[in-house]
């Protein structure tokens, strides 16, 4: 298959850090503002306003440096002030990507950072006078979903980092999305507001009252159109249920719950309840020093909304039903492959850990993502996966140094096509790597803007393991680990990638559309 | 995620010398310098946010392995310690403390070449567009030196009292076949690298 980019997105904020730009600048590149010049609390729907008008004429100013758009209409907070003591490293750590997700149909893209942000990608309807922006994905919305908290009793900080962020099903014109960070998960609505009710009754234009006793005759306001308008507001929250850090949300086919796990425990959540869940796993063992495994990921199955997976660190999937008990503490099926005793080694038991766990959209299968491998399997048979694939087997050897540099703990996700028939995953060097899985092809593409022009097709890569390096190979030596792709996430329908490396976005296509 | 990783000079040249095992029959050198790794991992303070416990399970287990590995005894239980999270009852910390001193004890045993102890490296915190890390091969730091410092002088200014109940060997009083003569090669080392300890 051939990728082309999209266009980048998110370039590195590189050297451009300390110009300061209000909130929902520039398309390409939302510059983050220094926390100290950032604007109260995120929980006023006014606050979170990205004109759409703006956005879409700054499409053409795609490249690197934020154009000197005009100014947005920020509904609080005054001027704005300018950044002090934000070291650039600061403002570019907070813009590390840490979820991509796309939305049931694909016109949407959320993208959640370290920072808490959530930043939304729409795709482009098809126009016929612009045949070529067809399919490219604009901001829609931005908007800071969680601050960071400290915890007084345990003295520790809890990150703002989003850690996960799953659509709902759209059921009226607005959009709905749950996004979450270690703690507490969070219910938004995103909606677009594009007529404005003028002639009220009790207030006149500017906004100020009218004396009651002055009114003479009532009229009826009538609806203007506006410059769009697009706005985010949390609906719901849902906290104080976890006590360890929530590593997944999974949205249930019934529409109405949704599950989120921690390390030890996994709730069971009514979208319209937040003061209480239900605990239907809990692995934490009556004794702490016994604690040997933990879960890493869970996902309800697509398609029957009592059953449910979860992963371990030890590189078990359990797949429970909530049908057979209030505590899903037993498993129904246990998907474990035996080790192989010839390539045991200290590492075994850490480069078995399941980073994710993912349902095809079939629901026939299940996907595990280990540290050197991709495990596709049969939900009937448990022994062993149907299909495996290595990702990055030239690791295998360098296990030491990625323990010591602590690599060897990075999750990396994984995800499945619209029709199922392929694989994707991430790998280091930015590197990304998919496979067919009828004929059994792979691929090695590479995620950087030097080798990535918009529209370019995106070249082979490969990583020379061993003996005489070929032109055009990398050497595993020469792999950049600080470089790696952990997220991505693949359109439901189309051939439609997006990648997230660092914190830079890049959305491919597959050339043939 | 450690920043570039420095060797001390005068050992680049012996480690092209030595072959390593990489395997989990390798040398004891090898099993002593994981082992090294995990508890430096361990010990190192996690910082104002919580750390991963995935991360230090897996670290955990791992460092049981090694400590079958080297055949160490089994520790003995010790009551749970408030400390990581801030959970009431999570006490890994606790069987590492433990683990810390079974190390202590076996350390008298293990087979030690004499080699140059290697300065601690620097701790850089990476950020994004920090300088690419590449692999190297082990860390210099973590290896052959068993015999002249213990764990202990690596840690100088850690304070394991949280871990430790009972006074036991203290970090000070090393074993006395742990012992450097003064005026000794390894001596010299030891007083150079903590001048730069305590200097910095």
């Amino acid at each position: 298959m051939g990728l082309e980019l999209l266009f980048p997105i998110r370039p590195d904020e590189g050297s451009s850090t300390l110009r300061k730009t209000p909130r929902c600048q520039a398309a390409w590149t939302p510059q983050r503002e220094p926390r100290e010049a950032r604007t109260t609390n995120s929980v006023d729907s006014d606050e979170l306003l990205c004109p759409r008008s703006a956005a879409q004429s700054r499409r053409t100013s795609r490249e690197r440096a934020p154009a000197a758009a005009p100014p947005t209409s920020q509904a609080r907070g005054g001027p704005e002030r300018a950044p002090i003591g934000c070291s650039a490293a600061a403002l570019a750590k907070a813009d590390i990507i840490s979820t991509v997700e796309f939305n049931y149909n694909g016109d949407l893209l959320a993208t959640g950072d370290k920072g808490g942000r959530v930043v939304i990608f729409q795709r482009e309807q098809e126009n016929k006078s612009r045949p070529h922006t067809r399919g490219e994905y604009n901001v829609y919305s931005t908007f800071q979903s969680h601050e960071p908290e400290f915890d007084y009793l345990k003295s520790l900080e809890i990150e703002e980092k989003i850690n996960k962020i799953k659509w709902l099903p759209q059921q009226n014109a607005a959009h709905f999305l749950l996004s979450t960070n270690d703690k507490t998960i969070k219910l938004w609505k995103i909606s677009e507001r594009d007529k404005r009710a003028e002639g009220y009754n009790l207030k006149d234009e500017d906004g100020r009252l009218r004396d009651p006793f002055r009114i003479t005759a009532l009229r009826v306001p009538i609806l203007k159109p506006m410059d769009l308008m697009v706005e985010a507001s949390p609906r719901r929250i849902f906290a104080n249920a976890h006590t360890y850090h929530i590593n997944s949300i999974s949205v249930n086919s019934d529409h109405e719950t949704y599950l989120s796990a921690d390390d030890l425990r996994i709730n069971l959540w009514h979208l319209e309840i937040t003061g209480r869940s239900f605990n239907i796993v809990d692995i934490k063992p009556a004794n702490m020093e016994e604690l040997t495994e933990v879960i890493t990921a869970s996902e309800f199955h697509p398609h029957h909304c009592n059953v449910f997976v979860y992963s371990s660190s030890r590189g078990s999937v359990r797949l429970c039903d909530m049908r057979a008990a209030a505590l899903c503490d037993q498993h129904a099926k246990l998907f474990e492959e035996p080790e192989d005793p010839s390539s045991r080694s200290f590492f075994s038991e850490i480069i078995s850990s399941i980073s994710d766990v993912s349902f095809s959209h079939s629901g026939r299968y299940m996907m595990t993502r280990d540290y050197l491998s991709v495990k596709v399997w049969d939900l009937h048979m448990e022994s062993r996966p149907v299909e495996t694939y290595q990702v990055h087997e030239y690791l295998r050897g360098k296990l030491c140094s990625l323990y010591e540099n602590d690599c060897i703990f990075d999750k990396f996700e994984c995800c499945w096509s619209g029709d199922d028939s392929a694989i994707m995953t991430g790998s280091y060097n930015n590197f990304f790597r998919m496979f067919e899985r009828t004929t059994l092809r792979d691929v090695t593409l590479e995620a950087s803007r030097e080798n990535s022009k918009p529209r370019a097709l995106l070249k082979p890569r490969k990583v020379c393991t061993g003996g005489k390096r070929k032109r055009d190979e990398i050497s595993v030596d020469s792999l950049d680990f600080s470089s790696k792709i952990l997220h991505t996430s693949w359109h439901p329908a189309d051939d439609i990638v997006a990648v997230a490396a660092t914190n830079n976005l890049y959305i491919f296509q597959d050339k043939v559309h | 995620m450690g920043g570039l990783k420095r060797k001390h000079p005068d050992l680049e040249e012996e480690e092209e010398e030595e072959a390593w095992g990489w395997g989990p029959a390798g040398p004891r050198s090898y099993q002593q310098a994981l082992l090294r790794i995990s508890l430096d991992k361990v010990q190192h303070s996690p910082g104002p946010r919580a750390p991963s416990l995935r991360r230090h399970v897996l670290i955990h287990n791992t460092l049981q392995q090694l400590q079958a590995a080297l055949r160490l005894t089994p520790a003995p239980a010790l009551p749970p310690e408030p400390l990581f999270l801030g959970e009431e009852d999570f006490s890994l910390s606790a069987t590492i403390g433990s683990i810390l001193r079974e190390l202590e004890t076996s350390m008298d045993e293990a087979e030690c070449p004499p080699s140059p102890v290697v300065l601690p490296g620097p701790q850089a915190e990476s950020l994004p567009q920090a300088d690419p890390v590449f692999l190297e091969s082990l860390s210099s730091r973590y290896l052959g030196d068993s015999n002249n410092s213990g764990l202990d002088d690596f840690f100088p200014d850690i304070d394991t009292s949280a871990v430790e109940k009972e006074p036991l060997v203290a970090p000070p009083e090393a074993p006395h076949n742990l012992f450097c003569a003064p005026g000794s090669w390894e001596w010299n080392e030891l007083d150079h690298i903590m001048e730069i300890i305590l200097g910095s």
